[in-house]
């Protein structure tokens, strides 16, 4: 921006103006290439109706509890061992043990495997809430549908992250349960034994039912849901979000004026009237 | 009549008509994002993030319990069960709660008949009405109280997933040491045979009653029969011992889990029991 200064620039000003330079110039180099900064003030600085409540955080609680299990997944993931393979020094599953390291020996440790543990039950719960925010609201009408869909898929995609991480810790719980799952996926017709054989990895569940379960657990179902949680909230900044329906100026509301003119009595305002021959035999308001 | 030329716009012009109208009421009366609904959604993350490391500590702070042991059950249950051991059968199979509704469903329906419709049917389609649900409900209406048809069904769901939650996680846990004490009663009751003692323990403390019910113990689980009178069928030793090894094997689809681990001499032993087990009571 060129600044026309009347008098002479103080060395302070100058300094200010180059401080400012600093910081513009990065940010307009990157816009200038990628647009990325328009699109972040876009996102930013969009309007939102102004009678949104707080029923309308719990999409982004459900988003801040998945970051919390990202980021806690990747730190598990640096001391956690995938084998079911015994120790000779102890008799017991690697697995097992590298479980037990980690809440008990690492420093904070604990802290992070119990976020993990317990930000899996709030994920679930805050999409479950949050699903019935929208329903509540009606929100997954014309023209959301396709995110409504978009979500449901979200939410089978949280509980198979479940299902495949209740196996990791590789103890009793966690084997019997995935024992009787894999069964009872077996149940189903046509695709059910074949998903069965593919989740076990064989005949019996053993360490190659851990690793898989480990590799859809960490890699396959968080790249899904990342897809999913961005197209999420892409349709989400498009179409904008609802009001809530009761709200008195519920943005998109019915204008009063364009109920039919033949339903209002005329009493209380005065029927608009359009010229022409025909609207002077305009039945009297009230009648049908 | 003559006053009204116009046709009543079609249902799709109508939504896109609200829809624009919309986005322009957004634009015009809207507030920025930025600060607004930013400071809300930041204000919850943080009680979220908070919730998440309060059960973390009293979870870790409950379980480790004074002798520092990974097994003891804290307030929100032990760090960790003990190592998984595909020989040890003394378990009771219990999915995260979450699942605990699917859990749940299953006691009620019953092998082979129905249980399908518990582990397959119901699911799917509580799956097909949830995805399709924007085009079951192509009303325009949004308010709750415009949508009596839509708010009772969501009730109602809501009301039977609790109830299925609930039952599934109270579900009697047939732990073997309880189970145990009906031994005696059971030999009494069902008259069984000296030969079949062997098989009696193994059968109290090898996990089937978790599934199973027996003379009015343990519990119906994942539709599993009450073997009582099971010895009525004249299955025979063979095809018990079949069973045991790869239920499903010899019944496609059983969601029953392989006890090849016992070892064949374990295996006869249970046989035995179950030919044995007549109902006589
Ligand atoms: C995870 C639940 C579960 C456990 C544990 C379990 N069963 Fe079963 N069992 C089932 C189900 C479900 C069926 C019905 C399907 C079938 O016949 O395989 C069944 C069927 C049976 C049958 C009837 C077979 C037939 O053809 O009618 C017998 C006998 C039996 N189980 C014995 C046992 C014994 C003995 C144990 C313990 C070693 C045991 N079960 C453990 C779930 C279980």
């Amino acid at each position: 921006m060129a600044t026309t200064y009347r008098r002479k620039p103080t060395k302070a000003e100058i300094r200010r103006q180059r401080m400012e330079e600093l910081v513009t110039y990065p940010l307009d180099w990157l816009e200038e290439r990628s647009g990325l900064i328009g699109g972040v003030r876009y996102f930013l600085f969009r309007n939102v109706p102004a009678d949104i409540n707080w029923m309308q955080t719990l999409g982004s609680a459900a988003l801040t509890a998945f970051l919390v299990q990202a980021i806690t997944g990747v730190i598990l993931a640096m001391y956690y061992v995938p084998s079911a393979a015994t120790d000779p020094h102890t008799g017991n599953p690697v697995a097992w043990e590298s479980i037990v390291h980690i809440t008990d020996d690492l420093t904070l440790g604990w802290l992070v495997r119990g976020m993990h543990r317990w930000g899996a039950s709030v994920f679930i719960i805050l999409m479950f809430l949050h699903m019935g925010r929208v329903f509540l609201f009606g929100a997954y009408k014309y023209p959301r549908e396709l995110n409504w869909i978009v979500g449901v898929l979200i939410l089978v995609m949280g509980m198979m992250e479940g299902f495949t991480g209740y196996l990791l810790p590789w103890d009793q719980t966690a084997y019997w349960a995935t024992v009787v799952g894999i069964n009872l996926n077996g149940t189903a017709p046509f695709l059910g034994p074949w998903l069965a054989q593919f989740l076990r990895g064989g005949q019996e569940i053993g360490g190659e039912t851990l690793t898989r379960f480990y590799s859809l657990h960490m890699l396959v179902i968080p790249g899904a849901i990342i897809g999913l949680i961005t197209l999420h909230l892409y349709l989400v900044i498009r179409l904008g979000v609802t009001s809530p329906p009761w709200s008195k100026e519920a943005a998109g509301m019915e204008p009063e004026e364009e109920e039919p003119a033949r339903l209002r009595p005329g009493l209380t305002r005065p029927v608009p009237r359009p010229s022409g021959a025909s609207a002077m035999q305009a039945e009297p308001g009230g009648q049908e | 009549m003559a006053a009204i030329p116009k046709e009543k716009p079609s249902r799709i012009d109508e939504l896109r008509a609200e829809f624009a109208r919309y986005k322009a009421d957004v634009k015009e009366r809207g507030k920025p994002f930025y600060p607004y609904a930013m400071f809300h959604d930041t204000i919850m993350s943080l009680v979220v993030v908070c919730t998440i490391i309060g059960l973390a500590v009293i979870w870790k702070w409950s379980a480790w319990g004074p002798d520092h042991d990974p097994l003891h059950k804290g307030l929100l249950g032990a760090e960790v069960a003990a190592p998984a051991d595909p020989g040890t059968t003394s378990f009771v199979p219990r999915p995260d709660w979450y699942f605990y509704f699917l859990f749940y469903l299953l006691r009620i329906f019953k092998w082979p008949e129905s249980v399908f419709l518990g582990t397959v049917g119901v699911p799917t389609i509580a799956l097909m009405l949830l995805i399709g649900l924007p085009f079951l409900d192509r009303r325009r209406a949004r308010r709750p109280s415009a949508r009596p048809v839509a708010m009772v069904a969501a009730v109602l769901t809501i009301v039977s997933m609790a109830v299925l939650t609930w039952k599934g996680a109270t579900a009697k846990e047939a732990l073997a040491s309880e189970v145990k004490q009906n031994i005696p009663r059971w030999i009494k009751d069902e008259q069984l045979p000296p030969a079949a003692r062997p098989g009696v323990q193994l059968f109290a403390t090898a996990g089937c009653t978790a599934c199973h019910t027996y003379d009015g113990a343990g519990g119906a689980n994942l539709g599993a029969p009450d073997l009582t009178d099971i010895g009525t069928r004249n299955l025979g030793i063979d095809f018990q011992i079949k069973h045991l090894q790869c239920p499903s094997c010899v019944n496609p689809g059983s969601p029953m889990p392989p006890f090849a681990s016992l070892g064949d001499e374990r295996l006869k032993q249970l046989a035995i029991f179950l030919e044995a087990s007549k109902g006589t009571h």
